[in-house]
């Protein structure tokens, strides 16, 4: 019951946006200190993968909020959108094309801007919960 | 998301090629022979640019992309060098050799041109960026 | 009591009769209920969040929507929901006064 109090909220969204931002945000910092590797293929995860898993992740959970039960724990643990971040292996691949500094550098700011958005929103989600269990405005 | 930061980026992509071109050009501005070997003057390169709608940002702004890289076809400088291996042996040109025309001046112009370009996008993606974060201030 | 009539909030009409005691109706409605007001003004509060999220949810998608009209929305939301928190808060204490009259 507990965990059902962020299944209305966006929370669980915005984690997993979060979590992919980070992970990226190391493999990208890679690929920019080895551009002069002779030899070196630029790694990325792709974001549209992503998005639209995020998509079929949230579809299905909409659809399923009218089974959930209350009390019903172990509906967490099978939660659609957290299995996203079990599967980011899926989302990596091997560019062929020889790594740019510029793309690199535009999709690390990139990156950081959606990092620093998503967390934005999910601090303010958080803030509003606690003036609700709070009362206090 | 963020596609404007696309748009900026191609420009980025495509004014260093630009200048890798110029600076090809002006590395090579004594080269009598081609990579075969043959007697040939190096032909300056120049790119062209189009506009690349594969990058559209926000009310279809496109991007850039270098379309290609053309060698150009000048009638090369010709100086007076018997005793040059690569001077021609026969005909109205015997005993001269064939020396790129890669006119340094233009060349140093365009790169000018083509820094300038890069500076004005990189102040756009920092302007970009400066938005985004802004707008952060909405909630926080 | 005055009336706060300037706010430029969307739950303009059900503020104002809400700060005052919950015994006297407002004078405008016939027709509606101070109950049907607030339920109204509640439903309209959980649609902005509900509008909110999805806006969240279809930037981070790859939705076409623009950051600041998404952040603009969920500051909205959070501005209407703190509203209704603290005229609830009213109506509790305000509840609680007229429990303490001794007759």
């Amino acid at each position: 019951m507990i965990n059902q109090l962020f299944e209305s909220t966006t929370i669980p969204v915005l984690e997993q946006v979060v979590n992919f931002a980070q992970t990226r945000h190391s493999l990208l910092a890679g690929n920019l200190a080895n551009l002069d590797t002779p030899g070196y293929k630029v790694r990325d995860l792709s974001p549209q993968a992503f998005e639209s898993k995020l998509k079929q992740a949230i579809s299905h959970r909409h659809e399923s909020a009218t089974n959930r039960s209350l009390g019903d724990i172990t509906q967490a643990v099978n939660n659609p959108i957290g299995q996203i971040s079990g599967e980011l292996e899926t989302f990596l691949y091997h560019d062929e094309s020889s790594g740019n500094l510029e793309t690199q550098i535009a999709a690390v700011s990139k990156n950081q801007l959606q990092h620093n958005l998503a967390l934005s929103i999910m601090t303010s989600q958080f803030r509003l919960l606690q003036t609700a269990i709070s009362e206090r405005v | 998301m963020f596609s404007t930061l696309d748009i900026s980026t191609s420009a980025l992509v495509a004014q260093r090629t630009r200048v890798t071109a110029i600076a090809s050009n002006i590395a090579n501005v004594s080269t009598t022979h081609n990579e075969a070997g043959e007697a040939e003057p190096f032909q300056p390169r120049f790119v062209v640019f189009e506009a690349d709608n594969s990058i559209q940002g926000p009310g279809g702004a496109p991007g850039v992309k270098v379309a290609s890289v053309e060698i150009s076809n000048v009638e090369p400088n010709w100086k007076f060098q018997p005793g040059h291996p690569d001077a021609i042996k026969q005909g109205p040109r015997a005993g001269y050799v064939a020396y790129p025309n890669v006119d340094m001046t233009t060349e140093f112009v365009d790169a000018l041109e083509a820094t300038r370009a890069y500076e004005a996008n990189v102040g756009v993606i920092e302007v970009t960026k400066n938005l985004t974060q802004q707008s952060l201030k909405i909630i926080a | 009591m005055t009336r706060i009539t300037n706010f430029s909030l969307p739950i303009t009409p059900a503020t104002a009769p809400a700060i005052a005691p919950p015994a006297m109706k407002p004078q405008e409605s016939g027709g509606s209920s101070f109950k049907s007001m607030l339920v109204d003004s509640i439903q309209q509060v959980n649609s902005m969040q509900v509008d909110a999220n999805k806006a969240v949810e279809s930037l981070f998608t790859g939705g076409s929507a623009n950051p600041a009209e998404v952040l603009t929305a969920v500051q909205k939301a959070d501005l209407a929901f703190r509203t209704m928190m603290q005229v609830r808060n009213k109506l509790v204490q305000a509840y609680q006064e007229v429990k303490d009259i001794r007759i």
